[in-house]
């Protein structure tokens, strides 16, 4: 159980969020406001919120687990998994959304292709974030059974009640500004773990000879490039491949929780440095979720479940008044995930789904009560879904197996529509589909097609490989659109003839 | 083929080098945009060196480079 201390800590950070959340609403009079800030929001605060959204429960308890078991290659993740495509996002897509005035990347879609893509990528995405917000909802409750003793589904219900009020009232911009301060707690949480778990085994230096002399099976540990062969999730080829070349850029450019935030930019240059502010915040990520998983291995090796391995050291490592910081920066990640998934949910939905086919001639405030509605309805969805992610072995690898099947052909026709005016709609749907398919095909026969347990990066890898080849295929086949009708949707019709401006 | 056994001959330090290599050509590229789309937004009397853009991207790329280097 949390002392006094740590419990009045706890409730102190659940009543500022509350109470900062509730000063956004008076700034939500529009639908625009409630899905995109109105506009206005700096770069430092996207950013910021660009890289706690990105980080929630999952990666406390599932990287560290995943550190424990694997080593230092589970850092790719946030390295070269997030920077290199953070940077492209920065570059060469985010300037395009912001420019077209987008609400959704399925919106980019639907301009881009036809109205089906754009329904089928919506749909997509709302079925993965109502499945993620209840792997969300587990894992949190997981880490509250263990520290606290709590009962999982007390621990679901609180959490979704306390995310629920404040995204339902203050939208993305009571969403963003959380972000910040929940950013901050987490940072002076986990580095306080960091620094105290390095006292503890020794310092870096200690901490890694330890491990390494502790058997063969750990010579890989301190090494981010896998061999070929590996056991582990994380081959080389699987990160190169797989996610740095389709899982990474998928997420930070088509992944509507990421990209909305920049576009409530104030102007183009916040826009495009939100991105890169956020890639050099994302480095730091790993200190906090993957140290302590190696800490751990000194501190309780033989842990058969390493996702138990941050939980333990917050129980036994830290005073009173630092769990209740630790707790609070861990319901940081965890809610910051859960907020941006309602409130882009709640978009993609109203924009992409209600707007375009049940409701068309509505007036504003009819969509920003719909957005509301879609937020606690979704919030119900994800809470009853939770239990789902027990049905696999590891948390975080579970989320990833989620993104696997569709992020690669999504990135497929992104990439082609973007970059190819011959790019056809029929290619564009047809990639998407088949890609889908065949993500799900390996997936589900898994066993056949890989070596290694969980080749989610394969997977990614060879249906984006698959929607690509099937769009340029069908696109070849079919009638394209004519210049005119492209422009502001194709890279040579719109960057390079405002540069020469 | 769809498990990559076509690359075990390379080794890790093999590995390394072209993730390294991945780095520079980003930078590379970073270099080649241009200064006015780095700045687009920003009127023409407010703009700064710290608000290049392209110097963000290359001390962000500089860190990542150095730490594949290590590990």
């Amino acid at each position: 159980m949390l002392a006094g201390i740590d419990l009045f800590i706890v409730i102190a950070y659940f009543g500022g969020m509350l109470l900062l959340g509730f000063y956004f609403k008076r700034f939500v009079g529009t639908s625009e406001d409630y899905f995109l800030g109105g506009r206005t929001l700096p770069f430092w605060a996207i950013g910021m919120s660009v890289v706690v959204s990105d980080i929630g429960a999952l990666d406390f308890v599932g990287v560290s687990g995943q550190a424990y078991r694997y080593g230092i290659s589970v850092g790719n993740f946030d390295w070269i998994g997030s920077v290199p495509a953070m940077l492209l996002a920065a570059f060469i897509f985010i300037p395009y959304f912001w420019r077209g005035g987008l609400y959704t990347i399925p919106e980019y879609l639907g301009k881009r292709y036809n109205r089906w893509v754009r329904t089928l990528a919506s749909l997509t995405w709302i079925l993965f974030f109502a499945v993620d917000l209840g792997v969300m909802f587990w894992a949190s409750a997981v880490l509250l059974n263990v520290l606290m003793g709590w009962p999982v589904w007390t621990s679901i219900l609180v959490t979704a009640l306390v995310v629920g009020l404040y995204t339902y009232f203050g939208g993305i911009t009571a969403v963003v500004m959380t972000d910040v301060v929940q950013l901050i707690i987490m940072f002076v949480g986990g580095f306080t773990l960091v620094a105290l778990g390095f006292h503890s085994v020794g310092g870096w230096d200690a901490m890694v000879d330890k491990i390494l002399n502790m058997g063969p099976e750990y010579r890989n540990h301190f090494h981010l490039m896998q061999p070929t062969d590996t056991q582990t999730p994380f081959p080389w080829t699987g990160i190169l491949f797989g996610l740095t070349f389709v899982m990474a850029n998928a997420y930070m450019i088509g992944n509507q929780t990421i990209v909305q935030r920049c576009l409530t930019a104030r102007n183009e240059w916040h826009a495009k440095a939100s991105m890169i502010f956020g890639a050099g915040l994302k480095m730091l990520i790993p200190v906090l979720v993957l140290f302590p998983g190696l800490m751990a291995i000194i501190l309780i090796p033989g842990l058969p479940d390493g996702d138990k391995a941050l939980p333990w050291m917050i129980k036994h490592m830290l005073p009173p008044g630092l769990v209740g910081l630790m707790f609070s920066a861990f319901f940081a990640g965890m809610m910051s995930s859960v907020d941006s998934m309602l409130n882009s949910t709640a978009t993609l939905f109203t924009k992409d789904i209600y707007e375009p086919f049940i409701n068309k001639k509505a007036n504003d405030k009819h969509y920003l009560k719909v957005g509301k509605i879609t937020t606690l309805v979704l919030l119900l969805l994800g809470v009853l879904t939770s239990p789902l992610s027990g049905l696999f072995p590891g948390i975080y690898v579970a989320m990833q197996t989620f993104l696997s099947y569709f992020q690669g052909p999504m990135f497929s026709i992104l990439l082609l529509g973007i970059f190819w005016k011959r790019t056809t709609q029929w290619g564009g749907l047809s990639g998407l589909v088949v890609g889908i398919f065949v993500a799900f095909i390996l997936n589900l026969f898994k066993g056949r097609f890989f070596t290694i347990e969980d080749p989610f990066l394969y997977v990614s890898w060879w249906s984006f490989v698959v929607g690509f080849v099937v769009t340029v295929i069908v696109s070849i086949f079919t009638r394209p659109y004519e210049d005119r009708n492209l422009v502001g949707l194709v890279y040579g019709l719109t960057v390079k003839k405002e540069i020469n401006k | 083929m769809l498990n990559f056994n076509w690359l075990s001959g390379v080794s890790q330090e093999g590995a390394k080098m072209i993730f390294l290599g991945l780095f520079i050509l980003i930078g590379l590229l970073v270099l080649l945009i241009p200064r006015e789309y780095i700045f687009e937004g920003v009127p023409k009397e407010e703009r700064h060196w710290y608000m290049n853009l392209k110097l963000w991207a290359w001390i962000v790329l500089g860190v990542i480079f150095y730490t594949y280097y290590i590990f």
